[in-house]
């Protein structure tokens, strides 16, 4: 037997209970961030980058490049921007040790990644890098705008090649301009950092 | 939304480019809401056709069984015509509407096609046909007012009957002239752009604004063609209209229709 | 175009991690929706403010489209494989090693490691008129800004042009080609598979894109089928630097020979046309041939018929010959004639 009837007393248990519903809504509603839906794949602004070891929270937009969350958000500006069309290699970092130029990539792409910059090379007391070591020794540079993109491609390429030849190295820093020209002098200074990396 | 998409030439002038190409679909549902009109109208609200006069039946029987209407030179360049204008509508808007093949080729030879028959067609029309019988006339213009105004239940004198075209075949030819001429004057500059066994190609012939309006005027005259030969198809095939359309197949038309629809006087009547 | 102006206009971005969250993005999005691989084709349009898509459908995160696996004996390698993966794999280096070298050719070390081989494949031209948006026939006009009397256009098209005189900058692609591959492609409503010759599409077909994919397509994977698997290959990129440049004339070919004679062959060019351009009748007067200069000078001469150079670009008829001529031969034995 079911009372079809609508009484006084049940229409106000009804409301009472759509009202504890739809407030008691926010609560579950895991998947929404200020009243956006969040269809899959969406991303969201606070988002936490390992850059030199470090954990750091920032604010970025969806349309912002690595070089300018590393240069402009995280005060990290060794990283150079020359081109920001990835056809100079100043803003060259490791992403996961492998050389990416940091102004074609999307600051959301590196989510969960480790990025390494420049400032991360010397170790905390202060030791330099044995390939920037080797860029000390042999006066690698002239203007030097270009040098922490070739230190890091440098570094990367050291990673996959630890003994290669000359040319070989010419070939792994390739994706790196110096509008010096001053590329004989860099590539004894890089030869040198890759000898100093292998007795390090 | 708009109905010119415009962009800048390399000197920063805004200059048309071309339609937009929605407008492909205002033609089509333009014609199929003058097919949903025409039909209501001629259910709900057209009166029977009357004529003032009328031959007398002895009369009748002294014509030929079958009138003369299209002569076999008339009835190729139709075809003709009929067939290149539907390779031209059909490869220039299927791609617009995600169809890929290699629309140009089918377009510009069509286009040549077309030309040609209509060169042919004003020749043949000037010198060996009856010129004036497919323009409207003094007559024809006093009728249309004088039908306007018995639909709206005004007195005004019975037509007369029609010379060889009645009123609105004339004024779809008129259309056709105009929109078909659009077509194809900027149609054979626009053959200078591309690369075509007929001519050296030279995009240079005219400035950025000039080429732009005619790309407009073409398209413009494209898709009003897309209505107009809807229109066309639709009259053709209407049951009481075969009577017409089967001339243009055998290229006569029944006596007894003719003396109906036709005064003597203004088109004469010739066996086949 | 080497201006920093600020980072690019905003735009909504979705990194789905699944190739069905992606294609159920690209479905609701339509025409809407960037997609993007590596990103750097993509980058160089949003920050020029060329292109200005609301929506960027990032496909880094999905880990289905990454890997070279086995296939039938060939390969299949997902579509978001890094070029650095593709020429370092051991079985493509062994069996394909054309595709390596091809892939290896292609612009700078950072580049390799980011970009993939669906997007070498899929990217855009270069023509710079297209690419500083100018309102040409490829943006949705009605005129070719390279084929005029002052058009620069030495990097432009000797053959296929209809009305667009760009070329298909892709290294990967004719190394592709010559090996038989197949483009898997998926949409909401299914999968095809389409042959590497085929997905690539000429300005006669689509003036405005460069490939059979269509808003809601995605290249999923390329699958190498064994028939060319250690044949022997031939792979030269002609450039003007060694780093970055995209080929001025590129050509690959794979041949397998008995004795002295050329029992079958593949050989596709690249840089020469709107699409990367299989050499069916150089391939169809080599069958049977001996290996020797006089087969070579007559493919060369053959794969130049119905070229129609610019005013900058005579040089590639030349290019061209040769290049085949040296595909067939090998370098030490072509003339420069």
């Amino acid at each position: 037997m079911t009372d079809t009837k609508v009484t006084r007393r049940n229409a106000i248990k009804g409301v009472i209970a759509a009202g504890a519903v739809s407030s008691a809504g926010y609560l579950f509603r895991t998947n929404t961030v200020m009243g956006q839906s969040s269809a899959p794949g969406s991303v969201e602004r606070l988002i936490t980058l390992e850059v030199n070891g470090t954990t750091r929270r920032v604010d970025v937009m969806k349309q912002e490049t690595l070089a300018m969350t590393l240069r402009y958000k995280l005060g990290l500006t060794g990283t150079k921007l020359g081109c920001d069309r990835a056809e100079c290699g100043a803003c060259t970092v490791l992403i996961d040790d492998v050389p990416h130029y940091s102004c074609s990539v999307l600051t959301h792409t590196a989510r969960g990644k480790k990025i390494q910059t420049v400032e991360g090379l010397a170790s905390a007391d202060g030791k330099l890098h044995p390939v920037q070591q080797g860029v000390v020794e042999e006066q690698g540079f002239q203007c030097a705008f270009c040098m922490s993109g070739f230190l890091m491609a440098t570094v990367g390429f050291l990673k996959t090649n630890p003994n290669p030849t000359r040319q070989e190295m010419a070939h792994g820093v390739s994706g790196n301009l110096c509008r010096c020209q001053d590329y004989d002098k860099i590539l004894t200074a890089l030869m040198r950092g890759a000898e100093l990396s292998r007795s390090a | 939304m708009g109905i010119i998409e415009f962009a800048k030439s390399p000197w920063g002038q805004d200059v048309p480019i071309h339609i937009f190409f929605y407008l492909i679909y205002v033609a089509v549902i333009a014609g199929l809401t003058f097919f949903i009109g025409h039909v209501i109208w001629l259910r709900y609200f057209a009166k029977k056709e009357e004529f003032a006069d009328s031959t007398p039946p002895g009369e009748v029987a002294k014509l030929p069984a079958e009138i003369k209407r299209h002569s076999l030179p008339a009835r190729l360049f139709h075809w003709v015509q009929a067939g290149a204008m539907l390779t031209l509508l059909f490869s220039a808007f299927l791609p617009k509407v995600g169809v890929r093949f290699e629309w140009l080729q089918w377009h510009w030879i069509a286009g040549v096609v077309l030309t040609v028959s209509i060169v042919f067609h004003i020749i043949h029309a000037s010198f060996f046909m009856n010129f004036w019988s497919i323009w409207p006339d003094k007559i024809d213009i006093e009728d249309a007012g004088r039908r306007w105004k018995r639909s709206q239940g005004e007195k005004a004198p019975a037509p007369r009957r029609f010379g060889k075209y009645p009123m609105e075949n004339k004024m779809y030819h008129l259309a056709i002239v105009l929109a078909g001429l659009s077509v194809t004057l900027t149609g054979f500059f626009m053959l200078f752009r591309i690369r075509t066994p007929l001519f050296t190609r030279n995009s240079y012939m005219f400035g950025d604004m000039t080429n732009g309006l005619m790309y407009t005027l073409h398209g413009l005259a494209g898709v009003g063609l897309i209505a107009l030969i809807m229109i066309h198809v639709y009259f053709a095939l209407r049951p009481e209209k075969l009577k017409i359309s089967r001339s243009m197949v055998y290229g006569t038309i029944k006596r007894e229709h003719y003396a109906e629809h036709h005064d003597p006087k203004r088109w004469v009547a010739e066996a086949e | 175009m080497a201006v920093i102006r600020d980072v690019m206009p905003a735009f909504e971005l979705f990194q789905p991690a699944t190739i069905d969250d992606a294609l159920n993005l690209l479905d609701k999005h339509g025409s809407e929706a960037w997609v993007m691989a590596g990103g750097l084709d993509s980058f160089d349009w949003l920050k020029d403010r060329i292109k200005r898509p609301s929506v960027v459908v990032d496909l880094s995160q999905i880990k289905e489209l990454t890997g070279v696996k086995e296939w039938n004996g060939g390969i299949e390698i997902g579509a978001m494989t890094t070029l650095t993966d593709v020429v370092r794999n051991p079985i493509v280096k062994e069996k394909f090693s054309i595709l390596a070298t091809g892939a290896e050719s292609a612009a700078s070390p950072q580049i390799r490691n980011q970009g993939t081989i669906g997007g070498n494949v899929s990217q855009d031209t270069r023509c710079w008129y297209y690419r500083s948006g100018w309102k040409c026939y490829r943006a949705g006009g009605n005129t070719c800004f390279a084929d005029t009397p002052t058009a620069i256009n030495r990097e432009h098209a000797i053959m296929g042009a209809s009305r667009c005189v760009a070329v298909n900058p892709s290294d990967s692609a004719p190394a592709l080609i010559a090996l038989d591959a197949k483009m898997v492609i998926r949409n909401k409503s299914g999968e095809r598979v389409v042959d590497a010759e085929n997905y690539f599409i000429g300005p006669a077909l689509d003036i405005r894109r460069m490939t059979v994919l269509l808003p809601g397509d995605l290249l999923v994977a390329i699958r190498i089928p064994s028939t060319w698997a250690g044949a022997k290959f031939y792979f030269e990129k002609v450039r003007d630097r060694p780093v970055w440049d995209f080929p001025l004339v590129n050509i690959a070919a794979a041949m397998k020979v008995n004795g002295d004679n050329i029992e079958s062959i593949r050989m596709a060019v690249n840089g020469v046309a709107a699409h990367p351009v299989r050499l069916t009748a150089v391939e169809a007067s080599l069958v049977g041939k001996p290996r020797n200069a006089a087969s070579a000078d007559a493919a060369g001469q053959l794969a130049i018929q119905g070229a129609e150079p610019l005013r900058h670009n005579g040089y590639k008829v030349p290019l061209l010959r040769n290049l085949v001529k040296r595909a067939i031969r090998g370098v030490e034995e072509a003339k420069w004639a």
